[in-house]
């Protein structure tokens, strides 16, 4: 298989780092091997992208189309995809930002892109169906504390020094807001993401509620997730944010 | 497993006639409007993910029309293993939709498990014909049926090949059992890119292998003064095209004929209105076939 291998590897040589072993193999035929390599090379950088372009909308406006596509290429060479399926590409976007140190002056931008990440898994997650209070109407109500709720497969929580949610509210496609926002007067924020339906939903959570929320996540009972909150905050609200995760459809299971 | 209910009300099989790529820009209105076309293609790889709303419109226009799966990830020509997770999803893809065509490219994409995403070009000697045989027969033995195999459209030729790429194809068929899927847009491509001669890459061709062919628009490009025409997916099909396909059609017969568009997305008018002049023709090799 050497002859096949060696081209394979040269020829992902030059696409990945410009290196040009390649060239003697190829029949010139009125062109510069190099310019019909770099076709190949343009294609896989424009395509990939454009695949981080459409997972990272709300980025791609905070640093503007030109910066963007510098990062983007930087982002391909040092995480080029590790499938032939897009879905997962970009999946290190944030952590690369973070790495990247302050880039424009904007340190919100890694945990903006963690929210589109989310968002974008979350929209291709499983097909399970919610639990609705009706469906607990047959549990003894001496067995509440012992119940554990398996939380969605589409449900992801986020927690941000920055408020990242209005954040992307104010540059998503036709943005429902606009104005300037006060990053200092918002703060930080806790978010629940989920599918409902087919669309994907960011929901804001209270302190406590993202507490008790990454409890049940993490396997404990309703009194056990309960008890993380309730010492600290004996006017926890745990009936309400019950009603907001059975209306969103949060829990597929309980056992 | 356990039994499933079958999930299509219209048949598996993919007609000799026009069908259309499906685009997400499009779902709701084939859903809504019911296009009268034959069938659709779908690139595997966008239904991969374990749910969501594109698995639920391809399940959804399933009901109503035929669907053919082509991907574009699976690397048939890699040294590298084949990718069993990839592979593992596709089985998965196939068995929930059950459509009348699988297909992939004659090229590879990944070299140490790095992904090009591109359909690169391969040398056509007999070390490929081997391996690439091996494989082809490896998918269709994991899968359980026959799968296409493409032409793509290329911008290099390897000092290497001792195959014409259509004797390679052909002799690919023959070994591995596979079907081709002759994509005339990229036969003319490859043809004017190389120099070579497009009634002799037809003539290479056994028209009993020939389960598909696809009809796209390229873009004709002026490097350092001289002329390279790349596949963009992105225009309606020119006449040059639609000549080479008519000659097609009389050699081989009418087979299934993909409108595909990519880029650019246009109206699904547009995308209709090319169906229909591949239809027009298709129905004259019909008639001429029954005459």
């Amino acid at each position: 298989m050497n002859g096949l291998h060696e081209l394979q590897r040269d020829f992902s040589a030059f696409v990945w780092a410009g290196k040009t072993g390649l060239g003697e193999r190829i029949v010139p035929n009125g062109f510069e091997p190099e310019q019909r390599l770099a076709i190949y090379r343009n294609n896989t950088l424009i395509g990939l992208t454009q695949a981080l372009r459409d997972v990272y909308p709300v980025i791609e406006k905070l640093v503007g189309e030109r910066f963007f596509h510098r990062l983007g290429r930087d982002y391909i060479r040092r995480y080029p995809p590790n499938t032939g399926c897009l879905q997962t590409f970009g999946d290190r976007f944030a952590d690369f930002l973070a790495a990247s140190g302050d880039v424009c002056g904007q340190p919100y931008l890694p945990d903006t892109a963690r929210l589109e990440w989310l968002r974008h898994e979350a929209y291709f997650e499983s097909d399970r169906a919610g639990i609705d209070a009706a469906s607990l109407a047959d549990v003894p109500p001496e067995r509440y504390g012992g119940l554990r709720f398996e939380l969605h497969p589409s449900v992801r929580l986020l927690a941000s020094r920055y408020p990242v949610r209005r954040i992307w509210e104010f540059h998503r496609e036709n943005p429902a807001e606009d104005g300037r926002l006060d990053l200092d007067a918002e703060g930080g924020c806790r978010l629940v993401i989920f599918r409902l339906g087919w669309e994907v939903e960011t929901a804001p959570l209270d302190s406590d509620g993202y507490r008790f929320l990454t409890g049940l996540q993490a396997g404990l009972t309703l009194s056990e997730a309960a008890s993380g909150v309730l010492p600290n905050n004996p006017d926890f609200d745990l009936a309400a944010l019950l009603r907001f995760c059975l209306s969103r459809s949060l829990f597929s299971e309980y056992f | 497993m356990a039994q499933r209910h079958r999930l299509s009300g219209a048949p598996e099989s993919i007609p000799a006639s026009a069908g259309i790529g499906l685009r997400s820009r499009h779902f709701a209105e084939i859903t809504e409007s019911r296009p009268q076309i034959a069938w659709f293609e779908a690139h595997s790889e966008n239904y991969f993910g374990p749910g969501g709303l594109p698995l639920f419109y391809l399940e959804h226009i399933r009901k109503d029309y035929p669907i053919s799966l082509h991907g574009v990830g699976l690397s048939p020509g890699s040294i590298d293993p084949l990718n069993r997770e990839h592979l593992q999803r596709l089985k998965a893809l196939v068995e929930r939709i059950e459509p009348g065509l699988v297909s992939e490219h004659l090229s590879w994409s990944s070299f140490g498990g790095v992904y090009l995403n591109d359909l690169a070009p391969l040398p056509y000697t007999e070390e490929t014909l081997t391996h690439l045989a091996e494989r082809v027969e490896q998918v269709q033995a994991f899968l359980g049926r026959q799968i296409l195999i493409e032409n793509p459209s290329s911008y290099l030729e390897y000092k290497d090949s001792s195959y014409r790429e259509s004797e390679f194809l052909a002799e690919l068929a023959r070994r591995s059992g596979c079907g081709i899927l002759l994509d005339i847009n990229n036969v003319y491509v490859s043809c004017r890119n190389h120099g070579w001669n497009e009634a002799a890459y037809l003539d290479d061709i056994p028209a009993a292998r020939v389960g598909e062919m696809h009809l796209a628009g390229h873009a004709v490009n002026e490097v350092g003064g001289k002329t390279l025409l790349i596949d963009t997916h992105d225009r309606t099909v020119c006449e040059d095209v639609w000549k080479l396909y008519a000659a097609a059609l009389r050699r081989f017969g009418p087979k299934p004929t993909l409108i595909e568009w990519d880029a650019d997305m246009p109206a699904l008018d547009v995308l209709m209105g090319e169906a229909s002049k591949a239809e027009t023709l298709l129905e004259e090799a019909h008639y001429e076939r029954a005459a």
